[in-house]
């Protein structure tokens, strides 16, 4: 579903020079299939995503989502992909009714078909009442769930989760896992970023670790195992960054 | 360019705006509340000031009543109270007095009436107007009672009278007062009003972080910009709108309004005086929307916003301040300066003697300014050096 080939993003820093955020990083989302990427802060995680949601421009590299383009076709894209990002702020001074009524139109969906997909959105995240009230006088996990709303309204086959819950109390992540699993389930293939060990142990079939900008290692927990002889995701991770820092400082 | 994804946009931003306080204060409460109450201040504070002046006025330093008699006569006669003072000059200075007169003599035995006034206060030049006139009377009783004396007809003295004529309508002396003024708070509040709808679109969204959202939906940047631009032109063009409105109703119906109609000889604006007006500012409202929406962009926050915006209203105002002076004829070329432009059409609209030619060459350049800036909006919102600043 996603194939993302040598995808390169670098920046010009006042300070720094050249920064490579994204350095000809490849990997593949199947179908069906929760694929998550794991890196510390900075690692290049956001850009990656941001890259494969078209937000950004690559300046090498490419990929293909559902088949398209991201560089050639980012509108074809953009329809197959739902995207959420954790620390995503809210219309606060729109009803949940009103902000899933705006991104079902920006997504293609109108008339009776919109007011549909509102009406099962509703009672999927059981809105109930406050499906009216202003979002700014909603509790946390209630306005997460209008996030989750909004990004699976138009039913796209492909959701791209930025540390979705970042920030989040734990029945509120536990709200993000639960729709995590019931994507996978309904068909859909999900790449999502984290830096939360125990979350991506439990969600991902396969897990990519990224850092500074690069991709150390992919595979699935029992590959990743055999690869490293750790255990535990944990000291997976710790142990891919510390191999990682090592070569970069015998590069040094 | 799909018009329903803009029009998605502008919905939501226009509901958006509605709920927005801040912008609700500048883009209602201003004009609504504001322009009237102004009004009212302006006109109770010049009428208290004038019975001030008047009350006043009425006091005249005089060296000593004795000293010229026949004057202080004409001046009491006049309804003047003489004060006998020693210093006159001082006297009207420290404010003891409104104004002076006395009395001196050159050389050759011809008399001269000196009148002191501070001509910074308006009581002093009040009196002034009156003590000349005064004299002015006295002067020509006694060349009246002198001819009468010699036996020469008094007709001698006023062969002709001169009248001046004012050829001006009602309505274009009300259309010099209203288009004067009206320009510069038009385009002054319509500035305002759209600054926070296009702090709060741009900036805004940027430090609550719901760009993203839209950014990744299907949307093109143009679509998305296009329907923040027209919501912020609506914004601007509902100040203007309730401005005009405002002031209209200010004139007509605002307690002491009659007042100030016989004062300077107005009366309100008509309703295709107003139609026009509105229809000429809407591409200023375009400009100006486009122009805020492209600035604000490079803003991450609220508070950075209305820095980068404030100094942009200002300059807008430099333009329609000098709409505002007299004599100046909107020419084609004149009518090419943006801003300007509109304000010299305003004031040639009240007037009711635009110029055709120059009212299209103004209304086409403005449509052009504000396509330029919906297309340099447009490029900086595909801009990533703008948007997320890397």
């Amino acid at each position: 579903m996603i194939h993302v080939d040598r995808l390169t993003k670098s920046f010009q820093d006042k300070k720094r020079g050249v920064v490579h955020a994204l350095d000809h990083v490849s990997f593949e989302v199947k179908d069906r299939e929760i694929f998550g990427l794991l890196g510390p802060n900075g690692a290049g995680k956001t850009t990656c995503l941001r890259l494969l949601a078209t937000i950004l421009k690559p300046t090498e590299g490419t990929a293909q989502v559902s088949g398209a383009d991201i560089v050639r076709s980012p509108e074809m894209v953009r329809r197959q992909i739902g995207f959420l990002s954790g620390d995503m702020g809210s219309y606060a001074r729109l009803t949940p009714r009103e902000v899933l009524n705006f991104f079902g139109k920006l997504n293609g969906l109108e008339g009776l078909k919109l007011k549909q997909r509102i009406d099962e959105m509703v009672e999927t995240f059981d809105f109930g009442e406050y499906a009216n009230t202003k979002i700014d006088k909603l509790s946390t996990g209630m306005k997460q769930k209008v996030a989750i709303a909004r990004t699976v309204l138009h039913d796209p086959p492909i959701l791209i989760l930025d540390e979705p819950s970042a920030g989040l109390d734990v029945p509120t992540a536990r709200l993000i896992e639960n729709f995590i699993l019931k994507a996978k389930a309904s068909g859909k293939s999900i790449l999502f970023s984290t830096h939360v060990m125990e979350e991506a142990e439990y969600l991902c079939d396969r897990i990519g670790v990224v850092h500074q900008g690069r991709l150390k290692a992919m595979g699935t927990m029992d590959e990743l195992r055999e690869s490293t002889g750790k255990l535990r995701l944990r000291e997976i991770f710790l142990d891919l960054l510390e191999m990682s820092e090592k070569a970069q400082g015998a590069r040094i | 360019m799909n018009v329903k994804i803009s029009a998605a946009v502008y919905q939501k931003e226009l509901l958006e705006i509605f709920r927005d306080k801040r912008t609700m204060i500048s883009m209602v409460v201003v004009p609504l509340v504001a322009i009237p109450l102004m009004f009212n201040l302006i006109n109770r504070f010049m009428s208290s000031r004038e019975k001030e002046a008047e009350g006043e006025s009425m006091t005249v330093g005089v060296l000593g009543a004795d000293k010229i008699p026949t004057v202080v006569e004409a001046l009491k006669a006049a309804g003047f109270q003489p004060v006998v003072k020693d210093d006159l000059r001082a006297a009207v200075e420290k404010k003891e007095v409104a104004a002076a007169v006395e009395e001196t003599q050159d050389p050759s035995g011809e008399k001269h009436i000196n009148i002191y006034v501070d001509r910074t206060r308006q009581a002093s030049e009040l009196a002034g107007d009156k003590i000349r006139t005064a004299v002015d009377k006295l002067k020509m009783d006694t060349v009246r009672a002198s001819l009468r004396g010699s036996g020469v007809s008094e007709k001698i003295l006023t062969p002709f009278t001169a009248t001046r004529v004012n050829v001006a309508s009602e309505k274009k002396m009300s259309g010099l007062v209203f288009g004067s003024a009206l320009g510069y708070i038009v385009i002054l509040l319509m500035f305002t009003g759209a600054m926070y709808p296009a702090i709060d679109m741009t900036a805004g969204e940027k430090e609550r972080r719901t760009l993203e959202a839209v950014l990744s939906s299907p949307a093109g940047r143009n679509e998305i910009v296009l329907g923040k631009i027209a919501a912020t032109a609506t914004a601007a063009f509902i100040t203007a709108l309730l401005t005009l409105g405002s002031m209209a109703y200010s004139f007509r119906f605002a307690p002491q309004a009659s007042r100030a109609q016989e004062a300077f000889h107005i009366t309100p604006p008509d309703m295709p005086t107003m139609l026009l007006v509105l229809v000429t500012v809407l591409p200023t409202a375009i400009v100006a929307a486009s122009l805020m929406v492209a600035i604000a962009l490079f803003a991450k926050s609220y508070k950075e916003g209305q820095s980068y915006l404030t100094p942009i209203v200002m300059l807008a105002a430099f333009p329609a301040v000098v709409g505002m002076l007299p004599g100046l004829e909107l020419t084609p070329a004149l009518a090419l300066i943006p801003i300007f432009n509109v304000c010299q059409l305003i004031k040639e609209i009240f007037l009711g003697e635009f110029s055709r030619v120059a009212y299209g060459v103004a209304f086409a350049a403005n449509l052009a300014y504000a396509a330029i800036a919906y297309l340099v909006a447009s490029r900086l919102f595909k801009s990533e050096s703008v948007l997320f600043r890397v």
